[in-house]
C-alpha cells in the first residue's frame, strides 16, 4: 500500500513541477488589479482549469522506504522510525545518538 | 518649518528609491495587491520532483520480469486455493444490500 501512496505522490510531483510556471503566471495574472476585470477573470478560469494533482499542497512529504506520511525527517526523507533504526546502526554521515 | 518638513519627505523618497534600486525590491508605499508578491518566488518544481530517488531496479528487465513471474504465480496459487479474485460483477457487493444502500 505505501509503495502505491509513494507512486500517486510521485506522479503529483511530476505534474506539480510540469504545470509550476503556467499556474504562477495564470495565478500572478488574476491577482494584478492592474488588469481588466475580464483578463483577470479569464486567468481565474485557466487557473481552475488546470490538473487538480498539479497544485503543490497535494504534495505530502512521504517517507522514501515506508512511505509513512507523517514525520518525516525532511533531511534524509525518511520516516523517524526508520531514521531511529539507521542512527543507531550508524550509516547516517553525522549522525551520532547521545544521552546525558 | 514646512520648508524643512518637505525637503525632508523628499529626501526620503529619494533614500527609499535608491536602496530599492541598490537591492532590487520593488517600491508598493501604497500597499496596493500585485503580482510581484507571486512573481518573485523561486521556482521549486525541479525540487519536489526529486522527493523520491529513482530505483535502478526498473532499468533491469531480469529483476523485472522474475517480479511478474512471482506475481503470476501467488495468484495462480490463490485461485487454485479458491481466494482469487472474483470476477466483475461477482463480488461480495453485488449479492448483498450494502452495494445497492451505498449508492
Amino acid at each position: 500500500m505505501s509503495e502505491k501512496r509513494n507512486i500517486l505522490d510521485h506522479k503529483r510531483r511530476l505534474l506539480a513541477n510540469k504545470y509550476e510556471l503556467r499556474r504562477k503566471l495564470y495565478k500572478a495574472f488574476s491577482k494584478d488589479s492592474d488588469l481588466p476585470y475580464e483578463m483577470r477573470d479569464k486567468h481565474r478560469y485557466k487557473l481552475s482549469m488546470l490538473p487538480r494533482n498539479s497544485a503543490f499542497s497535494r504534495v505530502r512529504n512521504r517517507c522514501i522506504s515506508t512511505g509513512r506520511p507523517r514525520s518525516v525527517v525532511q533531511l534524509f526523507r525518511i520516516s523517524r522510525i526508520v531514521f531511529r533504526g539507521l542512527a543507531s546502526r550508524g550509516p547516517l554521515m553525522g549522525i551520532k545518538k547521545s544521552s546525558w | 518649518m514646512s520648508l524643512k518638513s518637505l525637503l525632508t519627505a523628499a529626501a526620503l523618497q529619494g533614500v527609499a528609491e535608491a536602496r530599492a534600486r541598490i537591492f532590487g525590491h520593488v517600491l508598493n508605499p501604497t500597499g496596493k495587491r500585485s503580482p510581484h508578491k507571486i512573481l518573485r518566488k523561486k521556482l521549486i518544481g525541479d525540487k519536489v520532483a526529486q522527493w523520491y530517488p529513482y530505483d535502478i531496479k526498473n532499468d533491469d528487465p531480469l529483476v523485472l520480469a522474475r517480479e511478474e513471474k512471482q506475481r503470476l504465480a501467488k495468484l495462480e496459487m490463490l485461485k487454485r486455493r479458491g481466494k482469487g479474485a472474483p470476477k466483475k460483477g461477482q463480488g461480495k457487493r453485488a449479492f448483498s444490500d450494502a452495494g445497492i444502500v451505498a449508492h
